[in-house]
């Protein structure tokens, strides 16, 4: 079972993806929440987290620059970028910054399944 | 009500389209994310700026185009969109409404940076605003230069707009 840390400035989209995550079957276990980068820096300081879902367009610290200091505090876990912001260049950057994926909301459970089924 | 023409020639789509890519957004929003599905109606040929008993949720557009896309409901409809998305009853507006009518701002602005601007870096989302009140009077619907969609569900009517402009 795996730990999954969600960062997302709405607490609407925070439990609509957890509740999506249960929908889909995935093998969770505890749910860790952010509202913004800076908390979700601070969850990985105290907590093992195996799958990070994290919004891009967020207000104090964004998607982007949280996804670069996490891996640059030696984060290992798989990061999928769960956003509205589809554009080719802001994927690109994240995968750069370290993402391994993203989905674009909205979302079915049937698309998290398929997209995080095989990190989890 | 009509889409600018400079934006209108810059994205050589006519205002049918645009139309018909919100109406296609935001029934998929809502089908998804608030379990609703919608019905919708022909877009509004006057400018609307005041509201009664209503919840708006906003998010701007900066960058090759500025712009504002909008979500109006009435109150009481307002806190059926809310209750479902969180799987919860919500009968009062407060933190909860905010944050589901700005995120489906939030998701609606995705959808139309997505078809003005392929890579994504030369046109800027904001943070959602939301607002709610008794009586209001918004100025983002003013002018004719916007679109504006009626939807309905269950006999509840919201509308949503999108002010946009070309910048030089």
């Amino acid at each position: 079972m795996a730990n999954v840390l969600i960062v997302d400035d709405s607490s609407t989209m925070r439990k609509i993806i957890s509740r999506s995550l249960r929908q889909a079957g995935l093998p969770v276990d505890e749910i860790f929440e952010g509202g913004d980068g800076i908390e979700g820096l601070n969850v990985l300081a105290g907590k093992s987290v195996d799958l990070i879902l994290s919004d891009i367009n967020m207000p104090n610290m964004d998607g982007l620059e949280f996804i670069k200091q996490a891996r640059a505090n030696g984060c290992k876990a798989p990061i999928v970028m769960i956003t509205t912001e589809g554009g080719e260049d802001i994927l690109k950057q994240a995968l750069e910054n370290g993402a391994s994926d993203s989905i674009k909301k909205p979302f079915t459970p049937d698309q998290l399944n398929e997209k995080l089924g095989g990190l989890l | 009500m009509t889409l600018s023409s400079g934006v209108a020639e810059a994205t050589k789509l006519s205002e049918e389209q645009v139309a018909g890519f919100i109406i296609d957004a935001t029934k998929e929003v809502f089908g998804t994310m608030v379990m609703m599905e919608l019905e919708d109606q022909y877009p509004l040929r006057e400018p609307v700026t005041k509201f009664h008993c209503s919840v708006t949720g906003m998010v701007g557009l900066a960058g090759t185009y500025s712009g504002i896309l909008s979500i109006h409901c009435p109150l009481e409809f307002a806190l059926r969109i809310t209750s479902s998305m969180l799987g919860m009853e919500v009968d009062e507006v407060g933190e909860d409404v905010n944050d589901a009518l700005g995120e489906i701002a939030n998701m609606l602005g995705g959808y139309v940076k997505m078809v003005l601007s392929k890579g994504g870096m030369d046109l800027h989302l904001s943070v959602p605003t939301v607002i709610s009140g008794e009586e209001y009077t918004l100025n983002a619907m003013a002018d004719n230069d916007c679109v504006i969609i009626p939807f309905v569900n269950d006999s509840q009517r919201f509308l949503v707009g999108l002010k946009l402009q070309k910048e030089a």
